[in-house]
């Protein structure tokens, strides 16, 4: 009995302690962007939020650049979802309901580039970009964020649509329904849970994709929120409860949205490799 | 796009004709239909850009007049691997990876096992050990090195508390003590992913077996290895694979938390690559370098397959 005790005892120490690790650094950028100056530098840094400060988000959206930032970094995320999982669906069809010709080449191309990394491909996109002039344009990160997101978006759609018996479309063919018609009639809505999965990990890639824009925009009114924030980082000029209150704002969409499709996002891209 | 256009014609005849039953799956040409605008979007932006990066990696190409490149053959990569610098890199990769790879399962398996057991709260604890994984990179490097500020990060001001404080609490200027801080931070971002992972694989172990061996008389660890680890290692070997790919091209964290420094204790060939190409200017080294990092990830990627094809057959357990 007393050993019963202690085991669970033992364990909501434990499940606490994981927590706090958890989700510390962003309370702690919460709190930081809720400390009064003479808390930050003060010997006893103050723990909890002071909420009287709660003015410092108001002030970091009004005064700086900041909502122009997240303004920017919402249109790229959006144009992202839209063409990543518009491309999606009829490729995670295709390679879900058909066999021809250059499937297996497909499959290992979407396979391999999910392990090449931005700050490889930044040379020869940045030549591309400038042929096409799309330099210094949101158009041309969301139409690279789309090519880096996709392979993992089809993927993921391509096991949701092998999760559903064929016979549902067989039907709707022998009933006349043309491929595409079965696909947006039958498969989709089937898969809608997926779907949102995935265009959540697309918005969320293009949200807090760094190295192409960092690259591809001089004009700082195209600056997204990413390479905002990091700006800040080495640089003295801004209070760090702004930075903090901005970085904040920036997150808490991320986590949020995050929370609320977790179980697909994590099914989809756990599945999405497992075929590989 | 030829298909397209190809696939297209007989598609604008139909009108007009009486409406043929369309066979079980469509024209031959249907899939590719389908598939075109993607793959044609991931050849323009991936698959071509790869390709030249392999030719740059051919030749002396300079930032500052790219069009200009010289065909130098395997000097790139005769000089990389010639310096001791690169071999460093190589280490630090090495390194940040395996570490990254062993603690984020370890510590997420561990997680897994604890959220495992049904407890008041469980889907709230659930759903906050998903935070760092959902939080942008960006976001986590600039609260990591804030908390690891040297003046008032509250890393330092903990560490001072219990004496282990590090002298000047510069912890991301040491050299010795930046890697780890960087691995920390990664570690923090990672485990809640292979945890969450993790415990959607336990959810299959038959819970009747690990009474049974309870019963048998074995102790905790023998169940574990006996039960819980047969049915959770594919998706142990599935994380590792992943944790690795992910590891060998992280960029934004470590590059914003120390741009490979001090004096390249963090640099990874990611770091590498990227400093060749943008600080030195040298797009030539620099696609070597990344050449070198898809070689790396080819390799662990067949060596993988080899691997879990030898388990499924069983020669190895």
């Amino acid at each position: 009995m007393r050993r019963f005790r202690f085991g669970v005892t033992a364990r909501i120490v434990a499940v606490l302690v994981v927590l706090g690790v958890a989700v510390f650094p962003l309370y702690w950028m919460f709190v930081t962007a809720l400390s009064s100056n003479s808390d930050l530098f003060a010997d006893q840094p103050r723990l909890t939020p002071d909420l009287g400060q709660f003015g410092v988000f108001v002030d970091a959206l009004a005064e700086g650049k900041a909502a122009g930032w997240l303004l920017n970094s919402l249109i790229i995320a959006v144009g992202t979802m839209v063409l990543s999982v518009g491309l999606g669906i009829p490729l995670g069809y295709a390679l879900s309901r058909f066999s021809f010709w250059g499937k297996a080449v497909l499959t290992v191309v979407l396979l391999f580039t999910q392990m090449l990394p931005e700050a490889l491909m930044v040379v020869p996109l940045f030549a591309l970009f400038r042929r096409f002039e799309l330099l210094d344009s949101l158009t041309g990160l969301v139409l690279v964020n789309s090519a880096f997101v996709l392979p993992i978006v089809a993927l993921i759609l391509k096991g949701a649509i092998d999760g559903i018996p064929k016979e549902l479309e067989e039907a709707a063919r022998a009933d006349g329904a043309r491929p595409f018609t079965t696909l947006t009639r039958i498969n989709v809505p089937l898969i809608a849970p997926s779907i949102a999965a995935t265009a959540v990990i697309a918005f969320f890639h293009a949200w807090n994709e760094y190295v192409f824009a960092v690259t591809f925009i001089f004009n700082p009114d195209l600056q997204p929120a990413s390479v905002g924030i990091a700006n800040f980082i080495g640089e003295l000029g801004t209070p760090i409860q702004t930075v903090m209150a901005v970085a904040f704002l920036f997150t808490l969409p991320a986590v949020a949205f995050y929370l609320l499709v977790q179980k697909y996002v994590v099914s989809g891209m756990t599945a999405g490799a497992v075929k590989g | 796009m030829t298909v397209v256009e190809q696939t297209g014609a007989p598609k604008t005849t139909t009108p007009g004709r009486p409406r043929r039953r369309p066979s079980p799956l469509g024209s031959k040409w249907t899939p590719y239909l389908f598939l075109a605008p993607a793959a044609l979007f991931i050849l323009v932006f991936q698959v071509v850009p790869l390709i030249q990066e392999v030719y740059l990696s051919f030749t002396r190409t300079r930032l500052l007049n790219p069009t200009r490149s010289e065909w130098v053959g395997l000097d790139n990569f005769n000089r990389i691997f010639g310096d001791p610098e690169f071999h460093r890199t190589l280490l630090i990769t090495v390194v940040y990876v395996i570490t990254c790879v062993v603690v984020a399962i370890g510590a997420g398996l561990a997680v897994a096992l604890l959220l495992n057991k049904k407890f008041r709260g469980r889907g709230v604890a659930r759903a906050l050990v998903t935070v760092p994984w959902a939080a942008p990179g960006i976001a986590v490097a600039l609260i990591a090195t804030w908390m690891l500020n040297a003046q008032y990060g509250i890393v330092n001001r903990f560490l001072d508390a219990v004496g282990l404080g590090v002298p000047g609490g510069a912890i991301l200027d040491s050299s010795r003590y930046a890697l780890p801080a960087v691995l920390a931070t990664t570690i923090w971002q990672l485990f809640p992913f292979t945890s969450v992972v993790l415990l959607s694989a336990l959810q299959s172990v038959p819970q009747d077996l690990n009474e049974a061996a309870t019963v048998d008389g074995a102790g905790r660890w023998a169940t574990f290895r006996a039960v819980t680890w047969q049915v959770i290692k594919p998706t142990v070997g599935l994380l590792a694979l992943l944790m690795t790919i992910w590891s060998l091209r992280r960029f934004e964290l470590i590059w914003l938390m120390t741009k490979g420094g001090p004096v390249g204790a963090t640099e990874t060939l990611v770091i590498d690559l990227y400093s060749q190409a943008f600080d030195s200017k040298e797009l030539g080294s620099a696609a070597a370098i990344g050449m070198v990092g898809v070689v790396i990830s080819l390799i662990v990627i067949i060596g993988s397959r080899l691997v879990a094809r030898a388990v499924e057959k069983g020669d190895v357990r």
